[in-house]
């Protein structure tokens, strides 16, 4: 990669182990995410330990004004790009009735949104010189129903099947778009907790953030169309995809009614939980 | 009772649990001047009001940093430099590196860095980059690094030295351990040319009853750790072994890096490589952006 490959969500979980795992292979970065300290902490320390140019610029991906100043800043940097990586996303915990409209916009707005306006203004400002390569955070998710999570998971689905038109439609042009569907990631204490509620089973379907990115960037080098991090988790879906949707919905739902009375009902806080929730 | 370790100044980093606050509760016992390093505010008040209530003459302060953070590290140099000059001739005896944590998935801090890599090894390194003009600036001073005998478990994996792709906890955690070792004996080989009154020692405290494996971790992993501290020896008792290596009593020998209980021992044969200590350094360094610290 010759070019700046621009990471979404950069300073969160899996962002950072994306971004480490791009400088490490000696790829040039640009950061974004919402707050600037932790951008330029990253930044800088990527530069020094890989030599890589990093370039960062803050921008809340749920505000339309903001994403065009960004998208604005980037022209006129006149920074040619080799790849992105969509990771910026997010759900709020609590049941649909008990989320505010205002979270249900942020969901489909940062999830949706953002990720269809950074891939069409990155396209324009790629370098056609080398294949351009995208890779979108879907979830396991993406392939289910989910009760407790329903807006998250179809945002995820979206992203999928948005990824798997566009590869198409692309294909031939010297562009490759991969989603990944990652099962729950251990990237924040909410999402260890949930994990661990899940027993051992989630001990069992969770790969960590390091492995899952480095995975990620092959798949994506090579041209594939979604990447399941873990093996158990690629014939969990396997075996997901021979249930009608109904009877899937009704299994999660009973999983998770369990897993979150243990959790004591994470519905009392409404924290935006960063991407990957457990799927 | 007047010791040797009567009035000396002496940095101890997680000084708020465990082996760290038994070592700063000795040493204040002993009328050394103990300044603390915790990673939460309420902890290190605690731990300054009960070595205060041990020894108010030997006035212990404490500063909080988290350190897996290389800037939270050099805003605490900073401000020990600060709390030196305010009491007299900026001159530092002796430095302990004990903090240590135990990460089971994997985490990385903001900076990108693995969590134990950065905590365990990378702080200590940078640390001791920091003070040590303020080390040489006393007639003699020690840096003790807490290391442990689990380093023996393995040997560096260059190609992937925080092992982000194949991450395992508590492989992760041995690395961090025996790097410790080979930093300490290329630091060692760097002060004998810049400053040879300085010396350094990694520590094995043995087995030690400590909450560390139970912080943050899955509970299977917090009933493994309760068994095994069971078996440990008291904070106490560690506490002496790196006591005994603060204590200008006892003579550093050369080439001796790594003790027991203030007894010398011989580390893996990993841990006596010199070359990969020397390139365990540049790499270090290129990580901590001390390429042209006094020590390069
Ligand atoms: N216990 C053993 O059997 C054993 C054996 C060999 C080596 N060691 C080594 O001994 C050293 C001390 O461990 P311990 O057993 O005494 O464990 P501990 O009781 O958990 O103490 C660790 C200390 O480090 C602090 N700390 C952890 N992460 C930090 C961070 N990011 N920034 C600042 N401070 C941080 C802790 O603060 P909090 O109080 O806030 O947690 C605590 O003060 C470690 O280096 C460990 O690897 C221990």
């Amino acid at each position: 990669m010759k070019s700046y490959v621009l990471i979404t969500g950069a300073t969160g979980g899996l962002g950072k182990a994306f971004a480490v795992e791009c400088a490490s292979r000696g790829w040039p970065l640009y950061l974004t995410d919402l707050r600037p300290e932790p951008l330029e902490l990253l930044a800088g320390a990527l530069h020094r330990t890989y030599g890589v140019p990093v370039r960062w610029r803050a921008c809340d991906l749920t505000d339309a004004g903001q994403r065009t100043a960004l998208c604005e800043a980037l022209r006129s940097e006149q920074a040619r790009f080799g790849g992105l990586i969509n990771v910026a996303g997010g759900d709020h915990e609590g049941l649909f009735c008990e989320q505010t409209s205002a979270q249900l916009r942020s969901i489909v707005r940062l999830n949706i949104e953002a990720t269809i306006e950074m891939t069409h203004a990155l396209l324009r400002l790629r370098d056609a010189s080398e294949t351009f390569r995208i890779v979108n955070v879907a979830s396991l998710a993406a392939f289910y129903p989910m009760p407790y999570k329903a807006t998250y998971a179809a945002s995820k689905r979206f992203l999928l099947d948005f990824s798997l038109a566009l590869r198409q439609e692309l294909a031939g042009q010297g562009v490759t778009v991969t989603a990944l569907c990652p099962a729950g990631l251990p990237t924040t204490p909410a999402c260890i907790a949930a994990i661990e509620a899940q027993g051992v089973m989630g001990q069992l379907t969770t790969q960590n953030t390091g492995a899952a990115a480095a995975g990620t960037l092959d798949a994506a080098l090579a041209g594939k169309a979604v990447y399941i991090p873990g093996l158990l988790n690629r014939l969990l879906r396997a075996l997901g995809g021979l249930v009608p949707p109904t009877v899937v919905a009704w299994f999660i739902g009973r999983r998770w009614g369990a897993a979150r009375r243990d959790l004591g009902n994470p519905a009392e806080s409404s924290i935006l939980v960063p991407e990957a929730s457990p799927a | 009772m007047a010791t040797n370790l009567t009035g000396k100044t002496i940095v101890i980093t997680g000084a708020t649990s465990g082996i760290g606050l038994a070592t700063a509760e000795e040493l204040t016992r002993r009328g050394a001047h103990v300044i603390g390093v915790g990673r939460s505010v309420g902890r290190c008040r605690a731990a300054e009001e009960r070595l205060a209530a041990l020894n108010p003459a030997a006035r212990p302060a404490f500063c909080t940093a988290d350190l897996a953070l290389q800037s939270e590290v050099r805003r605490l140099a900073g401000e020990i430099r600060g709390l030196l000059a305010a009491r007299g001739p900026a001159a530092l005896d002796g430095l302990v590196n004990n903090a240590g944590t135990f990460t089971y998935w994997l985490a990385l801090t903001t900076e990108g860095f693995e969590t134990q890599w950065a905590v365990n090894y990378l702080a200590p390194f940078l640390l001791t980059h920091e003070l040590l003009p303020l080390l040489a600036a006393a007639p003699t001073a020690r840096i003790v690094t807490v290391s442990s005998e689990s380093h023996a478990h393995t040997s560096l994996r260059w190609a992937d030295i925080q092992l982000r792709r194949r991450y395992n906890g508590l492989l992760a955690y041995q690395q961090t351990k025996l790097a410790d070792i080979l930093f300490t004996a290329e630091l060692n080989r760097r002060l004998r040319g810049q400053a040879p009154h300085v010396h350094a020692f990694a520590a094995d405290p043995g087995l030690v009853d400590t909450p560390i494996g139970q912080k943050g971790t899955p509970e299977l992993v917090q009933w493994v750790w309760q068994r095994r501290r069971d078996a440990g020896i008291p904070p106490a008792k560690a506490a002496q072994g790196i006591i005994a290596l603060l204590d200008e009593g006892l003579a550093p020998r050369p080439d001796t890096v790594y003790w027991r209980h203030g007894q010398p021992r011989q580390p893996s044969r990993q841990a006596q490589d010199a070359a990969a200590a020397q390139r365990l350094w540049a790499l270090s360094e290129q990580m901590c952006g001390t390429n042209n610290g006094s020590l390069s």
